[in-house]
């Protein structure tokens, strides 16, 4: 085992131990802070594997911007707790869950063990050129080979805008009577903002 | 290896004390500056000038009771002064602060790393600093302090994107993420990008401002509203870790905008380390003079000047840019 | 850096694009008329689908649109993806020609939006039916569900509403995770996007002897689930009923048909198109068939007894629907030179029969403002051609002859029956083709449910409902396509089969 691979084993355990811990939290504070922890070991990865750019975007974007609107929400909404949240479990969803997570447990096991016990897998061990995960290498890739499905993200992304547009904005009607959504929307924490 | 390993050490010593010292006079040098400028003298009786000023409030916050308030969320709470302090620390490691010299036969560089990726690095890590602040206010248990996170957050997030924007110019420019070949290319005053990208220069000044939380977008910490705003729970050394991670990023972006905007260490006659400091100090002493000058905004006018005015600013600029750039091929 | 970007061929991609452009002409033109322009803004919603299927099919016989690649062979127009297409528009035609009774009083505001978000939608259908690439896939498929998040949560004071746009969003991001999940390992595995290369790639590592068994079938797996749950097929269905109860009806309508072909298409794309060859049990033991027979064969059970105990009729159709993905995925495991055909025909029909049934629903829940089954008691009293058509949409729901739904449901049997004859691998089919005649009995049981609230209820529990245009329009397409459809089923069905067998498709 060399250095880079001791880098790496670590990190992708802090990542899994990371996205494990934020799904077992009460708190979604600390969720949020555990999902970052799982975010910030996944870019390491990134950067171990060469995609330098990437590693950093996913910051950026995910650990940088995104989850500060979650911990904003939060923040704003005040949860403190599972009750907060209003959570409850019926039991068949509760099956689901399960057996979900054993999928993806087993899944996970089984990778980790074709890949470091039986050695190289297929395409899976390709190794990337010198200028893999560059800036330039990536935008080269998303402008020339990948344009269609780049400039298809363009439409998902007017969509999305659009969508958020028209949830978040307040309507006419509403303003006229004095906001009559706002009440069916705060209902489940009324009472505990401002404690 | 092992002696890459020790001067790579050596360096990360010296910029972490160097960077601690700064931060300790910005304070001595803001109290010292706006006291002129309101025609006050300033703190003056500790050392000649008030020069052993910021050693006395060192200690006096060392020394202070450490309050930590019942209701508070223990965990985050003491996490939070730590996670603000951090980013900011981070961004010092690509900043090239002078040029390459030798060292006792050795070639060294004048970064603490050379990421090819310099300039993203500086904003992904620069992006976490918001969490300190949102967590200080959220785990304080106080509505001042929650009022004052919940604002953070939302001026940064909403500033966040115009202060990326605003450097895509140069990039465009130069063809290049890397901060040192972003110094290469300013080699004379001339060719310096403030002049290639005047509007980049400007809209990154008020964002950076934006971003630090300081005057007049301060709202955070806004006094008359909120008492001290996220750290209105924090005393001692948590309290400074705050007070100098907030001056580390004041300094930490006075850095990135002498290296992208004002030639970093390129300069005639005197050593390069000499020219980024003054330009590093230029940009501090801008600062505080804006401090002195401007009444804080409101919070809605904050938000409209970020999103309506700032933001489609920084669009355009980028979208100019990019056009002469391909239409000069 | 010069590296010349592969040409995209916008000819074969104008029906995209030309609703792409009406959407936005929509939004444009509720903004400009101060958002006041009232119905004026869904007749030019309705004429997007309309004008897109005429403009596919002028060009088409123009020649100026074929078959064919574009943009790097990621976009290919090919005959599963003209049908689709069609599908989808006919679909988006439904779902907007029967939101005219939401313009009255339930959408006054965003009414530009709303039906700009169901063109939207019905774009990513279409990008949709015609990628030929992991990549654009997903984005086609991702464009088609997030405009349905904000639809199914359209009536923003109605708690149910939004309960049903949160539930979707999260089955929706959980579901594309899974499915992002599964493709990722197969990139892995195949170093390509590009399904067919993908395939040769595997094929030859596999030829070589090394162990791609596991990955794949655990990506497999991963994307079943992704896939299952765009589907509504049980385990993971719970999202449906919900969704479907809180959403708009037209939009719970447009979700039971254009996002499950849309599902379909995935399916299709992925399993079919890419995995096919490894039916060998030399490659990927029979896991795969046998899991989606799994599927189906549960959701036609869940999808049908549950759906006797409803007493929601927005509820009982999100279960029918879960059972008629049931059936459709009956087809999909046959896996002979028929699925894909007697799958894209089950499609064509239940359409036009699931569209049409929801309409009714639509009318009469604009009329009374409830959506329980006892509503409909004595409805032949009060309006007897509204009755008279709900029980001809039921009854191709059914699948009783003459109707549509028979053709297709008979069509999707046969296929597996053939199968199962032609190869003892398939043998489970038997077991599978019986599974669906027995619950088709179960299904017969609430539908006429139903039929017997209609008719054999002195007491009309509704006043006589009354029609706009709009309305009657979609009825008669729909009661037309039901009953043509079933009587002459033999043009479309010519179309159908010139979808390529599983083996071929994409191979060219």
């Amino acid at each position: 085992m060399t250095g880079d691979m001791i880098i790496f084993a670590v990190s992708a355990v802090v990542a899994v131990f990371g996205a494990v811990m934020m799904i077992a939290q009460k708190n979604p504070v600390a969720s949020v802070m555990f999902l970052i922890l799982s975010l910030l070991a996944q870019a390491v990865c990134y950067v171990q594997l060469g995609a330098l750019f990437l590693g950093a975007v996913l910051v950026v974007v995910y650990a940088g911007a995104i989850m500060v609107l979650f911990l904003f929400v939060i923040m704003l909404l005040n949860l403190r707790g599972r009750e907060d949240l209003g959570l409850s479990s019926h039991p068949m969803n509760t099956i689901t869950k399960f057996l979900l997570v054993v999928l993806l447990g087993v899944e996970l096991v089984l990778i980790v063990k074709s890949v470091f016990m039986s050695g190289a897998v297929g395409g899976m061990m390709a190794k990337p050129t010198d200028d893999f995960g560059s800036v330039a290498q990536v935008a080269k890739l998303l402008f020339t080979k990948y344009m269609y499905p780049f400039q298809l993200t363009g439409v998902l992304l007017l969509v999305a805008l659009v969508g958020a547009v028209v949830m978040a904005r307040k309507d006419r009607s509403e303003i006229a009577h004095g906001a009559p959504s706002e009440e069916a929307v705060n209902e489940p924490t009324a009472g505990k903002v401002g404690r | 290896m092992l002696e890459m390993i020790i001067i790579a050490a050596i360096k990360v010593v010296v910029v972490i004390v160097a960077v601690l010292t700064g931060c300790a006079y910005s304070t001595l040098l803001e109290r010292r500056v706006v006291a002129f400028m309101q025609n006050r003298v300033g703190p003056n009786t500790a050392g000649p000038w008030g020069l052993l000023t910021p050693l006395a409030d060192g200690l006096k916050l060392i020394f202070k009771e450490d309050i930590v308030p019942a209701g508070v969320e223990r965990m985050t709470y003491a996490l939070a002064p730590v996670i603000a302090f951090i980013p900011s620390m981070l961004a010092f490691a690509v900043v090239p602060f002078t040029s390459d010299f030798s060292l006792f036969g050795r070639e060294i560089s004048g970064t603490l790393s050379d990421l090819n990726i310099g300039v993203i690095y500086i904003f992904a890590v620069t992006s976490l600093a918001v969490y300190g602040i949102c967590l200080a206010g959220w785990s304080s248990g106080s509505k001042y302090s929650l009022l004052g996170g919940i604002r953070s957050s939302a001026q940064m997030i909403s500033y966040e994107l115009s202060y990326g924007l605003t450097i895509v110019g140069v990039i465009l420019i130069a063809n290049t993420l890397s901060m040192r070949e972003l110094v290469a290319q300013q080699d004379t005053v001339t060719h310096w990008f403030i002049w290639r990208q005047p509007l980049g220069f400007l809209l990154y000044l008020t964002c950076a401002i934006a971003e630090t939380n300081r005057a007049p977008f301060d709202l955070p910490e806004a006094e008359s509203e909120l008492v001290g705003g996220y750290h209105t729970e924090y005393s001692s050394m948590r309290f400074s870790m705050f007070f100098i991670g907030e001056y580390a990023a004041m300094l930490a972006v006075s850095c990135v905008g002498t290296t992208i905007f004002l030639g970093g260490w390129q300069g005639p006659f005197l050593p390069p380390i000499v020219w980024f400091v003054l330009k590093v100090f230029g940009c501090m002493f801008f600062y505080i003079w804006l401090r002195a000058t401007f009444p804080r905004f409101r919070y809605d006018q904050l938000m409209n000047f970020g999103w309506k005015f700032l933001f489609p600013l920084a669009l355009l600029n980028t979208m100019v840019t990019a056009f002469f750039v391909l239409w000069k091929g | 850096m010069t590296t010349a970007a592969p040409i995209i061929d916008l000819n074969l991609m104008i029906p995209e694009i030309f609703l792409f452009l009406w959407a936005c002409l929509v939004f444009t033109y509720d903004l400009v008329t101060k958002r006041k322009s009232g119905n004026a803004v869904a007749w030019l919603a309705l004429a997007g689908p309309v004008l897109t299927g005429i403009l596919t099919v002028v060009m088409f016989s123009a020649g100026f649109y074929g078959y064919g690649k574009a943009a790097g062979a990621m976009f290919e127009v090919d005959p599963m993806a003209v049908f689709f297409k069609i599908i989808f528009l006919g679909a988006a035609f439904f779902a907007i020609g029967s939101s005219f009774g939401l313009l009255k009083n339930r959408i006054v505001n965003h009414r530009g939006e709303f039906f700009g978000l169901i063109l939207l939608s019905t774009v990513g259908m279409l990008f949709l039916a015609a990628s030929r690439e992991m990549i654009s896939l997903y984005v086609g498929l991702e464009l088609t569900t997030i405009p349905l998040f904000v639809l199914a949560a359209f009536f923003k004071d109605d708690r149910l509403s939004v309960e049903a746009g949160i539930k979707y969003l999260i089955i929706g991001a959980l579901s594309s995770a899974l499915l992002l999940y599964g493709m990722s390992f197969l990139y892995g595995l195949g170093g390509t996007t590009d399904i067919w290369q993908w395939k040769l790639e595997v094929a030859r590592i596999a030829g070589k002897g090394e162990g791609v068994g596991v990955i794949l079938t655990l990506s497999v797996i991963t994307i079943l689930a992704g896939l299952g749950f765009k589907l509504a097929l049980p385990p993971f269905h719970q999202w449906a009923p919900d969704v479907y109860q809180g959403a708009p009806t037209p939009v719970a309508a447009f979700l039971s048909v254009g996002s499950k072909a849309a599902g379909l298409v995935a399916f299709a794309k992925l399993m079919i198109g890419g995995m096919v060859a490894f039916w060998d049990p030399v490659m990927i033991p029979n896991d795969w068939g046998i899991l989606t027979a799994i599927l189906a064969a549960s959701a036609m059970i869940v999808g049908n007894v549950v759906a006797v105990r409803q007493s929601n009729i927005k509820r009982m159709m999100a279960y029918s629907s879960i059972a008629q993905a049931g059936y459709i995925m009956v087809g999909m495991v046959a896996l002979n030179d028929f699925c894909l055909s007697s799958v894209a025909f089950y499609m064509f029909a239940y359409m036009f029969a699931n569209m049409g049934a929801f309409a009714v629903i639509a009318l009469i829940e604009d009329a009374t403002g409830s959506c329980e089954i006892s509503t409909y008691a004595g409805l032949s009293r009060t309006s007897p051609a509204l009755a008279v058509t709900m029980t001809v949409f039921l009854l191709s729901l059914t699948g009783i002859p003459p109707l549509a739904g028979f053709m297709a449901k008979y069509y999707v049997f046969a296929a597996a029956i053939q199968s199962a004859g032609a190869s003892p691998t398939f043998g489970f089919l038997y077991w599978l083709v019986g599974v669906g005649l027995v619950t088709s009995v179960v299904a017969l049981y609430y539908y006429a449910n139903i039929i017997k609230q209609m008719y054999f209820h002195d007491r009309p529990s509704t006043s006589p409902i009354t029609f706009d245009a709009p309305m009657v329009m979609v009825l008669a397409v729909a009661l037309c396509g039901v009953v043509v459809f079933g009587l002459f089923p033999e043009p479309v069905l010519q179309f159908a089969r010139q979808i390529p067998p599983p083996y071929e498709l994409f191979q060219h």
